[in-house]
């Protein structure tokens, strides 16, 4: 399954997190949404986010480098029912 | 100081600086903290000031999901109410949703950055009048337990393990009236990056380090070389075990500027490099020689604290030599091969950033803010045993 991607490199908490909850809003019970930020701060918050949000499981989280040599995390969301 | 603190209650702005927070904890006064991080960093480090304060733990998506469920987890006075997060992003929405609420919040401008790179300098009591020309003034990183020096001896000035911030160090030069000659780091340090080489470079002072690359040559400091500042001189002490190359600074006879090799309380870490046991054994031989040669009376101090509680009624943080000889633990063993076997049982990972800060700073490489700031998160590390609680 393709998840939607959305990228929130250079933006500081609370963004990512304000971000991802307006997709995952829209989404349908399964959807899957991949989430690329350059906050290491954003593991940690998204690993306590899907804890009170009833509406979205995390499947995965990934440390990476772009492009740019900078380091990014990937977080992938999926929209319950 | 006191003014900024009055300004920011008495206008009730929208922000509090970290200064402003740490001077209205420190004094008694009335406030609430609302750290709204997640529970991992708020676990790691927290604000700390030297009197109680109430404080409270509520992460910022919480109020994204349910705001009347956060909202009710925070006590119902009038106290002012700082919110701290990271970087004061989600803090500054947070202390919205409360000021909709009703309740009188303001946002920690810059967060737990700003906390942690806030610096406060204090006059250190010499304690007799005979000192007359030489003022040692201690400054304190109050987030990340750093002590950094300026000594000033007849209009002149010597730095000793500046933070980044260095245009504090050439403010307090400049309000003494001294000019910076010579800015020296002890060791190559692992928690925080040196403004070592940036502060002697905007002050035209010679930087010196007892590492054996350092430029020029003559700016390399071994045992028994003398600084003078003014007129007053320090003898360098070469006393490896923290690191290989740290040393301490003998000012007058009297004051040790001991770097990470003892503290207030206790002594350095000998495990940050890759053998603990030949670290260790450094160690050992530098607190049974070079170091048990000083008197008791001997004033330490020393280039970090692990605790507030370290922190004396005057604001400064010092020990004295001979109390330290009683109480500290690992001086009373006399053995070397228990001591290393000591340290070694002590031994605990470091926090994953400090290789990199120890590189930068031996190479002396500038850092970008950012990253500075991400590296630098945390209180820090460096003395053998853990703060108590």
């Amino acid at each position: 399954m393709n998840a939607k991607k959305l990228d929130v490199r250079g933006l500081k908490c609370p963004m990512p997190i304000v971000k991802a909850k307006q997709e995952i809003e829209h989404m349908a019970s399964g959807d899957q949404l991949e989430v690329t930020a350059t906050d290491p701060g954003s593991v940690p918050d998204f690993q306590g986010w899907v804890k009170v949000n009833k509406k979205v499981s995390l499947r995965s989280q990934r440390e990476e480098t772009d492009d740019s040599g900078r380091k990014i995390y990937i977080h992938l969301l999926e929209r319950l029912p | 100081m006191s003014s900024a603190v009055s300004a920011g209650v008495e206008e009730h702005g929208l922000e509090l600086q970290a200064a402003d927070l740490l001077a209205m904890i420190d004094a008694g006064r009335p406030v609430l903290v609302l750290d709204v991080r997640n529970e991992e960093e708020h676990a790691s480090w927290r604000i700390e000031g030297v009197r109680p304060f109430q404080s409270v733990h509520v992460p910022y998506f919480e109020f994204l999901e349910n705001p009347e469920g956060a909202l009710a987890q925070i006590p119902s006075d009038t106290r002012p109410i700082a919110v701290v997060c990271a970087k004061g992003g989600s803090s500054s929405f947070v202390a919205e949703v409360l000021r909709d609420a009703g309740r009188d919040a303001r946002n920690v401008a810059g967060g737990m950055v700003s906390y942690g790179d806030h610096l406060e300098a204090r006059r250190v009591s010499l304690g007799e009048a005979r000192a007359g020309h030489l003022e040692i003034w201690q400054v304190n990183r109050r987030g990340k337990g750093c002590l950094s020096y300026l000594i000033r001896s007849a209009g002149e000035a010597m730095v000793i393990d500046p933070s980044r911030r260095t245009e504090f160090y050439q403010s307090l030069a400049a309000s003494l009236r001294a000019r910076i000659t010579a800015v020296v780091d002890t060791h190559v340090h692992a928690d925080h990056l040196s403004g070592g080489p940036a502060l002697a470079k905007a002050s035209g002072a010679m930087y010196m380090t007892p590492s054996g690359d350092a430029e020029p040559p003559g700016s390399v400091l071994g045992n028994g070389a003398s600084l003078r500042v003014g007129e007053s001189v320090a003898q360098v002490l070469a006393t490896p075990g923290h690191t290989p190359e740290s040393i301490c600074l003998l000012m007058e006879g009297k004051y040790l500027l001991s770097g990470d090799t003892l503290f207030a309380r206790g002594i350095g870490r000998p495990d940050l490099g890759s053998d603990v046991r030949a670290w260790a054994r450094l160690l050992y031989r530098t607190l049974r020689s070079a170091l048990s040669r000083l008197p008791d009376e001997t004033l330490i101090l020393p280039a970090h604290y692990s605790a507030t509680s370290e922190i004396r009624p005057d604001g400064t943080v010092s020990g004295v030599l001979g109390e330290l000889r009683r109480s500290a633990p690992e001086l009373q063993i006399a053995d070397e091969e228990k001591f290393i076997a000591a340290m070694e049982r002590a031994a605990r990972p470091a926090p994953p950033s400090y290789p990199k800060i120890a590189s930068a700073n031996r190479l002396r490489e500038s850092v970008a803010e950012d990253l500075a700031s991400e590296w630098e998160i945390g209180r820090n590390e460096c003395a053998a045993s853990r703060a108590g609680p």
